[in-house]
């Protein structure tokens, strides 16, 4: 069956081509410049927000009109390859990961939106410079930002007071955190201080740690998997669970995150979108930007989704585009609603924002975001390290030799 | 007497029988085309376009696609590459969980049917439901299911074992509870469909070779073992075939369950493959992947049909 699907795929990239012939005569009448086709990946509860930001310009004007399209999120970026090979049936308009945006416009498949930026209607200085220059690849830009989601901080209210600490005051830096994590910990009670992730949001704990020690995984071209810096936030992370054992040892996917849920778990890294199941759930807990616990300097993970543009034959539709992502900068507020902070100034600084509870520390990260290395395909040369990570983190390896062993990997993969 | 007076009706009529057969034909070879087409466009177009793409250079957004012959092939033999190392992983993942799974599936599918036989005729019914049911649940929700099962510190396996006293038990995060934990998965999804096909095989058996067995003393392992299990020989060869090829396209249990973790240990093949193809965007060398990948399937139920034929010949 499955194989029937890959078949399936590999059919649907023909069928493409077929299919496509007859859209593109469509598309190519008159009147039509006026109308936008968006995809987004938003499956989740974020999906309505969105629509409703659409719905909304639409309702506002009579000129442009914006056909929105969700591609559910594992399958978006299928979707986004097949339809950019075929280059038929494109969209006009779709939303990208800052740090997947190095990948297409180095194929040359994405438009530099400085003919956007340059005219009156978007302005770059509107959005926050982290974001902008998050998408920017060999010094032009491909992308308008939508949001900045740096990883955040989440700890259980409830479980800080039992423990005597103060419920409104999260952990700042390496000492608290550890010595809050032990004052947390009740392995009696299956309740933890610190329950580390060994897969799923691992990856991005790990980078904002090194981050804030100063290191980086990616130095001019090579990869620096090995650096004491990566050693040192390895060990770090280990050690909580093997020596400090404020959390259980071998956790599977989203484990941490069950537990937190459970209320067996106080402390919680995850990112923004998060944010309407802890609400759901019932769960009294705080959230705050991620403490700094490398010693060097303040960073957090971050990513972001762009508004990007791919490259059309028979022309892109800039009048609309520039009006209709105008209209998201100035009305960004109810994709604030889903947890998320819009990099657009209009939206951020603004009073109605600054009133939400997450979302305004959502923004105070955005001074220290730390975007992922500008590398093609980083999803998957980062894993090579990440699955190293990940024996470590399940007591299967020893950090060095891990360490060693990723950057092997990676090397004899740019070969 | 009946069979010679039908045939001189036949041939009575010879001519007029002659042209409807030939009309026959043609109208059945028309409900033919609907699979034909569907054959044609999901699998042999996509299997020769596969080909074609394999000896290729093929980035899925570059511009050109440059022929390289064979050598997606030969880097994939080539210990020195990381393709050749992404590859074999996959490979003796698959091939675990394939010699893992099958005999179970094989088994357990035999042992459901030959239990449900057995029970009194009034629950037959819901025990042939409850035990087919799983069959029809989609992968995904099989996972959900299992991880809250399986989970490490607040699935309910583990909390039954605290509540005996037992240590907890990584299930998902250590080798080798991973692959008990991904073939049971597997397993309580799917047996349900074998099951279903012996019950058919087991009904096929005629009774009165039991009755002779009876008559001769023999004892009910005696009649399993000459009676029951030589009946079903051919339906057995089909599960074992069918059972086979569905354990090599393995996907969804190990990355919605363990994402190829603990490392890449349980990494099968066809994450490989897809990971080459939709995220590194590479379908020159994850066609050629997938071909490889195919010829060992066709290759292994070859050997199997041969080994079940050779034993058959020998029973007759």
């Amino acid at each position: 069956m499955r194989k029937l699907q890959v078949a399936g795929l590999i059919l649907f990239l023909i069928g493409g081509l077929l299919s496509g012939c007859s859209w593109q005569q469509a598309s190519a009448t008159k009147g039509d410049e006026n109308n936008i086709k968006l995809w987004v990946p938003f499956s989740g509860p974020d999906g309505p927000k969105f629509e409703e930001i659409v719905r909304a310009y639409n309702q506002s004007q009579e000129k442009y009109k914006v056909d929105l399209q969700i591609i559910p999120s594992s399958e978006y970026y299928k979707m986004v390859n097949l339809t950019l090979s075929s280059k038929n049936n494109l969209p006009d308009l779709m939303i990208m990961h800052a740090d997947r945006i190095v990948d297409y416009a180095t194929k040359d498949q994405l438009l530099q939106t400085e003919v956007l930026t340059k005219s009156k209607k978007i302005n770059a200085a509107d959005y926050h410079p982290k974001a902008l220059q998050a998408s920017k690849v060999n010094g032009s830009t491909y992308g308008i930002p939508l949001d900045i989601h740096p990883l955040m901080f989440y700890w259980n209210k409830d479980l800080f007071k039992k423990a005597g600490l103060d419920p409104n005051s999260p952990p700042q830096n390496e000492k608290e955190f550890k010595e809050y994590a032990k004052k947390l910990t009740a392995p009696e009670k299956n309740q933890y201080g610190f329950a580390v992730p060994t897969v799923g949001t691992q990856p991005f704990l790990f980078q904002t740690i090194l981050a804030q020690k100063g290191g980086k995984l990616y130095n001019d071209g090579h990869f620096n998997y090995t650096s004491k810096e990566a050693l040192s936030t390895l060990k770090f992370v280990r050690d909580l669970i093997y020596k400090d054992k404020v959390s259980p040892s071998g956790l599977a996917i989203d484990g941490d995150l069950k537990l937190f849920l459970q209320g067996k778990n106080a402390m919680h890294f995850n990112g923004p979108w998060m944010l309407a199941q802890f609400e759901g759930s019932g769960l009294n807990f705080g959230v705050a930007p991620v403490p700094q616990i490398g010693e060097k300097v303040q960073k957090v993970w971050a990513n972001s989704h762009n508004f990007v543009v791919p490259k059309k034959k028979e022309g892109e539709k800039l009048p609309a585009i520039a009006d209709f992502l105008n209209y998201v900068g100035d009305h960004g507020m109810a994709w604030a609603e889903s947890g998320q902070a819009p990099a657009s100034k209009a939206v951020y600084t603004s009073k109605p924002f600054k009133e939400l509870n997450q979302q305004p520390k959502v923004a105070e990260s955005f001074d220290f975001a730390e975007y992922p290395p500008q590398v093609e395909n980083w999803g998957q040369v980062s894993d090579f390290l990440f699955q190293e990570v990940n024996l470590v983190l399940l007591g299967k390896k020893n950090p060095k030799k891990a360490l060693e062993d990723a950057q092997k990997k990676a090397e004899q993969y740019l070969d | 007497m009946l069979k010679r007076k039908l045939n001189s009706i036949w041939t009575k009529k010879g001519v007029q029988v002659v042209q409807e057969t030939k009309l026959s034909k043609f109208t059945s070879s028309l409900f033919v085309l609907p699979y034909f087409i569907v054959f044609v466009l999901f699998l042999l177009i996509p299997l020769i376009y596969g080909t074609y793409i394999s000896f290729h250079d093929w980035d899925l957004l570059g511009s050109t696609h440059r022929f390289v012959g064979f050598s997606n092939y030969a880097k994939l033999f080539d210990p020195s590459t990381y393709f050749y190392s992404v590859f074999m992983n996959g490979l003796w993942n698959t091939a675990k969980f394939v010699v893992f799974s099958v005999p179970i599936l094989i088994i357990g599918g035999l042992l459901l049917a030959l239990l449900l036989q057995h029970l009194p005729d009034k629950v037959k019914g819901i025990f042939r439901t409850i035990f087919f049911i799983s069959y029809c649940i989609s992968v995904s929700v099989i996972a959900v299911l299992w991880l809250w099962l399986l989970d490490t510190n607040s699935g309910l396996f583990n909390h039954l074992l605290s509540k005996i006293g037992a240590a907890p038990i990584q299930w998902l995060t250590e080798m080798p509870y991973a692959w008990i934990s991904i073939v049971a998965a597997t397993v309580w999804w799917t047996v349900g469909f074998n099951m279903i096909i012996y019950i058919n095989a087991l009904n096929e058996v005629p009774n009165e070779l039991y009755e002779a067995g009876s008559v001769d003393g023999a004892t009910p392992w005696q009649k399993f073992w000459n009676i029951t299990l030589p009946s079903i020989r051919p339906v057995m060869v089909f599960t074992i075939v069918t059972s086979t090829i569905a354990s090599f396209n393995i996907y969804g249990q190990p990355y919605l369950m363990t994402r190829g973790g603990p490392g890449t240990s349980t990494k099968v093949l066809l994450m490989e493959i897809v990971d080459q193809a939709f995220v590194q965007r590479q379908l020159g060398i994850a066609s050629a992947m997938a071909i490889l990948m195919a010829l060992i399937m066709i290759v292994i139920s070859i050997i199997q049909f041969r080994l079940t034929r050779n034993s058959e010949g020998s029973v007759a």
